[in-house]
């Protein structure tokens, strides 16, 4: 066979197992989010439905809503911290020479894939001694250090792109370096600043393991908590209010990955993995 | 000259120091407490007491400890080399010119985008006994028995692999299709020219060229696949009967039943382990080049 159409087929079948690898599980999750029950896999038949969307969000004891809340301010806190924190860093790192330069970035580096594991029970200890367990601080500090140094990375990737002929010009004008990178640096590499938000805020509305410890009901759980917690009031899992509920969270996720994945790539393959 | 200098160091400083305050508060500090803590039989309504290293030799005897590790070891091995070799496939696919790249290119992005806690619950589902869609093919299809995915280890093991790969392949395709576009074209038209086959192409080109970008990704995917937690922990708790039981997942366990002196020792070790890979990720990776 000649190599153009061995290549042909190959591409054919390589993108019919893509398509239905990475769609399959979620086609599911939205079909099931939209049935009464799961007896027509037993041969009844299927009855679409909203109901399942309606339960979730008008049952006031299920949380959904709360958890979305909660997910959703704490997420959106983190970012703006961590862009502002991992902003000025990258900008000390990538504009002045000072010991630690090379130092202080790569440590950052190692501890932004320590597992949580290793500080989450000390946290739950002092955030019980502070009394903060099961408020938003709880979270919103650990998740501020635990994704700077990713942001960091990201911002120090699109710093080093603008010239520094640019603040020098500026220095010789008389600003001073806060305006240089508030009103320069900043404006100059918003994309960068947007692929650190969302790369940010998709990392602290995936955590779990220190929102399981850290806090303990409806008040501060985020989403992620709510999703692995959610039980049956009967034994059997309810998989239609369940999917529903994931699907209320994700479709909103997907459609802003898709919306914005330009962002989404340039900070994963900036920020963490280099070639 | 000199006063310019100093006035340097200092605003750098002054500048860096939020974020490195916030580290050490919320990291550094911890991790040195939890080692601190891991000297100590502190456990909930106890006296604390100082017992040196007895909690790592207790663990060390556990045959509770040793489950763990070799689950998570053979998860990390397995999982990591699936997604290599589906990653470097998908990456390949995705440099080609055809009608649909743009499409997979889009859709790429989905398993990524959903919270783990979410991707783990809708595989729950897949796998599920009766209302499984894997069961419901394999019944439908009479290709076989159904399975019970969840309920015996080596079910367990697959499906939390299977759903782990299905996570982070994206990932690893993006990694790797940066590290495509960095090879010259004029490399592949020299050997079409010298009439080499596709797979000599690959072989000689390709994957001797891609194996930088390679090589920091399988660092990185493994460091975190070694600590992984919250797919286990929603997919199947760490069952049955303990054989999904992950390093994080015991060390959690631990914590959970009051036990923090055992819990800590735990969390030290997975530390230790993932800073090794972490290690050589930073020298792998060449950061130090790119400040």
């Amino acid at each position: 066979m000649k190599e153009a159409n061995v290549k042909k087929i190959l591409i054919v079948v390589g993108t019919i197992f893509f398509t239905l690898f990475v769609l399959i599980p979620v086609i599911w999750m939205l079909f099931v989010s939209l049935t009464k029950d799961l007896g027509f896999l037993q041969g009844g038949g299927v009855n679409l439905t909203l109901s399942n969307y309606v339960n979730i969000i008008s049952n006031k004891n299920l949380h959904m809503l709360d958890y979305l809340k909660n997910s959703i301010i704490i997420s959106t806190t983190v970012s703006f911290l961590v862009i502002f924190i991992a902003g000025f860093g990258a900008y000390a790192i990538t504009r002045f020479n000072f010991p630690g330069k090379f130092t202080i970035p790569l440590m950052m580096l190692a501890i932004s894939i320590f597992p949580q594991i290793s500080i989450a029970g000390y946290l739950f200890k002092i955030e019980s001694n502070l009394r903060l367990i099961n408020t938003y601080p709880a979270l919103i500090f650990p998740y501020t250090a635990w994704t700077a140094p990713l942001a960091l990375w990201i911002l120090i990737s699109y710093f080093s792109q603008i010239p520094r002929e640019l603040d020098e010009a500026a220095l010789v004008d008389g600003a001073n370096r806060k305006n240089i990178l508030l009103k320069i640096v900043f404006p100059l590499s918003v994309p960068g600043l947007i692929s650190a938000f969302l790369i940010v805020f998709i990392a602290c509305i995936n955590e779990l393991l220190f929102a399981l410890l850290l806090t303990t009901d409806y008040r501060a759980q985020t989403i992620s908590v709510g999703i692995t917690l959610f039980q049956g009031l009967h034994g059997e899992i309810p998989w239609g209010e369940l999917m529903a509920s994931a699907s209320l969270v994700t479709v909103p996720l997907i459609i802003l990955t898709l919306f914005l994945q330009k962002y989404i790539i340039s900070g994963l393959t900036r920020g963490g993995v280099k070639g | 000259m000199k006063i310019k200098k100093n006035g340097e160091i200092r605003t750098a400083y002054f500048y860096i120091s939020p974020l490195l305050t916030i580290i050490l508060l919320f990291i550094l500090i911890p991790i040195v407490g939890t080692f601190i803590n891991s000297l100590y039989r502190d456990i909930t309504y106890l006296p604390s007491r100082f017992t040196g290293f007895t909690n790592y030799v207790d663990l060390i005897k556990l045959s509770d400890f040793w489950n763990s590790f070799k689950f998570t070891t053979l998860f990390t091995v397995v999982s990591v080399s699936l997604e290599t070799v589906l990653g470097i496939s998908f990456a390949l696919l995705l440099k080609e010119v055809f009608t649909g790249r743009s499409f997979l290119r889009t859709i790429l992005l989905i398993p990524w985008a959903i919270p783990t806690a979410i991707s783990a619950r809708l595989w729950q589902l897949m796998y599920n006994y009766n209302y499984g869609l894997l069961n419901y093919f394999l019944d439908v299809t009479h290709t076989g028995a159904k399975v019970n995915w969840l309920g015996t280890a080596r079910g367990a093991f697959w499906a939390i692999t299977i759903a782990d790969v299905w996570k982070t392949t994206p990932f690893m395709t993006l990694i790797l299709l940066a590290g495509l576009q960095t090879i010259p074209d004029e490399l592949y038209e020299q050997a079409m020219v010298d009439n080499a086959t596709m797979w000599k192409r690959f072989l000689y080109i390709t994957l001797p060229l891609l194996r930088p970008a390679l090589v920091v990704a399988l660092i990185f995917r493994t460091a975190d696949a070694l600590r992984i937690f919250d797919l286990v922990y929603v997919l199947t708790g760490g069952g049955p009967a303990g054989s999904t039981r992950t390093i994080s997942i015991l060390g959690f366990h631990y914590f959970v039943n009051g036990d923090f002196g055992t819990g800590s020792a735990v969390s030290i070790i997975i530390f230790l382990l993932v800073f090794i890979f972490s290690f050589f990720y930073i020298r792998a990776g060449r950061f130090k080049e790119t400040l």
